[in-house]
């Protein structure tokens, strides 16, 4: 077992004849938190994209645990143990909180549910599952509201709970904070801490506070390029990163 | 949810309808035919309402089954079990066929799809009239036998029909009940998410075909025993709209919906039609009335009166904490 859990070489994509993403190595270590930073339209999104198969890789090759899951499909990458949250938060709004959480603990037993037959609730892990995370993230007074009708902190808690019942091994997080109040923040930031004890964790994120404080590694991305990767402290410092375009954006503390 | 909305509700309706309506009905047939759409419509309800697909091909298969019953009946008089249980397999494979290919693209190109392939099936029908009796359709399609006696007599083919619907809705009620169906609903809210979380939603999406078109295909066999001949109009595209409406009347948030469309339409049809010969402008008038103000359809106003009636005072829902 290598130390790399997730890892790509060369990955590009391109969206006609732009190149969204060209030419990134990455290395997320096992149990690691791995933030991605880099302004608007430096192709963090699209890296996850294709990281989780929404869309496909046009050069390059992606890896998880070692095995090459270029061409894998993005149900089947769920199965292999990646899970992702969305920068826009994407629920089932006409279903309650719990069924939301266990449809995403089913998703990784997807073939279990073509059978119409078999009631849902006799996936009792499935059940259990949804029932620990919505203890993890605090959303025990209103599992049984419409995930539509809950308040913005709560449907983005949801967002990243939806990625956590589904098990996975690596879970990317795209820019889970967004949007949050001051307090909803700092409880996301103790939960991404959280699960990198036990997944490995990569997300993107505008929240320097945030992304200073909680990560072992950050990478800078600008024009779908990687262009600097290192420690919190070490990226913070780098002339490159500050003169070429983050500026006086860096200000978080490292804690 | 509503109490009606449970599924023994929903089942004990179904039941309830099957007693009621020789009680209110002087025509076995019409009574008859009211159930069999009622089967056919809460297949396209399947679709439409749980799976959020608008389908225009409900019309292929229900000709089809229409079709394998006249054949099988009037050509080598096989035994009526078998021709239903062989309709819906054939009706299965169809929607299969035209599902796996419409549900690749979505939207309104979707709907074109499986309109173009409803206007294919219907002139694959007219062309191959040696097999299909074209214009005229199979004429003298027998009804089935129980112990030697014919069910000729209206009311008691009705009674046929009767079990048949009420098995066909419990199984769409386990349906739409099951993981399976559960699932479908995440699709139609939110199919990105579905894909998202692990689920292969093409596949979803063609098994919610495939049974929809055995249950269409079975109700149209059944229709072809009714009216003893099998029509080219059962195949038309005629048909497949003909169901849509009655799903969307009818409404698209309960199986139940679905029996109330069929019935509703199919009886002021009867009755206006004999009032006015253009009885088909006051059904476009419901329409608009039904697409206009009642979105939820007649189900949505059956909840309301339920609402109203036996909810007065609903307990205030508990305000959550908000964080």
């Amino acid at each position: 077992m290598t130390d790399i859990a997730l890892q790509t070489r060369g990955l590009g994509v391109k969206y006609g004849t732009f190149h969204a993403l060209a030419e990134v190595d990455l290395q997320i270590r096992r149990n690691s938190v791995h933030s991605i930073i880099g302004p608007n339209g430096a192709g963090k999104t699209t890296l996850f994209h294709a990281l989780t198969g929404r869309v496909r890789a046009s050069s390059g090759r992606i890896e998880l645990d070692g095995r090459d899951i270029t061409d894998t499909s993005d149900d089947d990458r769920v199965r292999l143990g990646i899970a992702r949250s969305f920068q826009v938060t994407s629920l089932f709004p006409n279903l309650v909180l719990r069924e939301n959480l266990r449809l995403a603990a089913q998703g990784r037993t997807p073939w279990q549910a073509l059978a119409p037959w078999r009631r849902a609730e006799s996936n009792a892990e499935a059940l259990a599952i949804a029932d620990e995370v919505i203890q993890r993230l605090e959303l025990g007074p209103v599992v049984n509201r419409l995930a539509g009708e809950l308040s913005h902190g709560q449907q983005r808690r949801l967002e990243v709970g939806m990625a956590m019942a589904a098990r996975p091994r690596v879970i990317l997080l795209d820019e889970p904070t967004s949007g949050m109040g001051i307090d909803d923040i700092e409880a996301m930031k103790q939960l991404i801490r959280d699960l990198g004890r036990d997944h490995t964790v990569l997300f993107i994120e505008h929240n320097m506070g945030i992304v200073m404080n909680i990560s072992d590694v950050v990478t800078v991305m600008r024009l779908g390029r990687k262009l600097v990767e290192g420690t919190p402290a070490q990226v913070r410092d780098d002339p490159e990163v500050q003169r070429a375009y983050l500026g006086n954006m860096i200000t978080g503390d490292i804690a | 949810m509503n109490p009606l909305d449970k599924p023994w509700a929903q089942l004990a309706l179904a039941l309830l309808t099957v007693l009621i309506l020789p009680l209110f009905l002087k025509s076995g047939i019409l009574a008859t035919e009211i159930l069999i759409f009622a089967m056919v419509v809460a297949a396209c309800n399947l679709l439409l309402g749980y799976t959020g697909l608008l389908s225009f091909g409900q019309g292929i298969f229900f000709g089809i089954g229409t079709y394998a019953a006249g054949i099988c009946l009037t050509r080598w008089s096989v035994p009526v079990p078998l021709v239903l249980a062989g309709a819906a397999v054939l009706g299965a494979a169809t929607a299969t066929l035209v599902g796996w290919l419409s549900i690749r693209r979505q939207g309104v190109y979707f709907v074109m799809l499986t309109l173009a392939f409803s206007q294919l099936f219907y002139f694959i029908a007219y062309t191959f009239s040696g097999l299909t009796g074209g214009d005229n359709g199979l004429l003298g399609v027998p009804r089935p036998s129980i112990g030697g006696t014919a069910l000729d007599a209206p009311w008691s083919y009705y009674t046929y029909v009767a079990v048949c619907f009420v098995a066909v809705f419990a199984l769409l009620v386990m349906v739409t009940q099951s993981t399976f169906g559960r699932t479908l609903l995440a699709i139609r809210e939110n199919e990105g998410r579905a894909a998202a979380i692990g689920f292969p939603t093409r596949l979803f999406k063609i098994e919610a075909f495939a049974i929809s078109g055995a249950v269409t295909a079975f109700g149209g066999a059944l229709h072809a025993m009714l009216i003893g001949v099998a029509p080219l109009s059962n195949i038309e595209y005629h048909t497949s709209e003909l169901i849509l409406i009655m799903t969307i009347i009818g409404g698209s948030s309960s199986l139940f919906g679905s029996v109330l469309g069929a019935g509703f339409y199919l009886l002021l049809a009867d009755a206006l039609s004999t009032v006015w010969p253009r009885w088909l402008l006051l059904l476009g008038l419901v329409l608009v009335t039904v697409a206009l103000f009642l979105q939820r359809g007649l189900w949505g106003l059956v909840e309301r009166g339920y609402d109203l009636a036996f909810r007065r005072e609903r307990a205030p829902e508990t305000p959550a904490e908000e964080h």
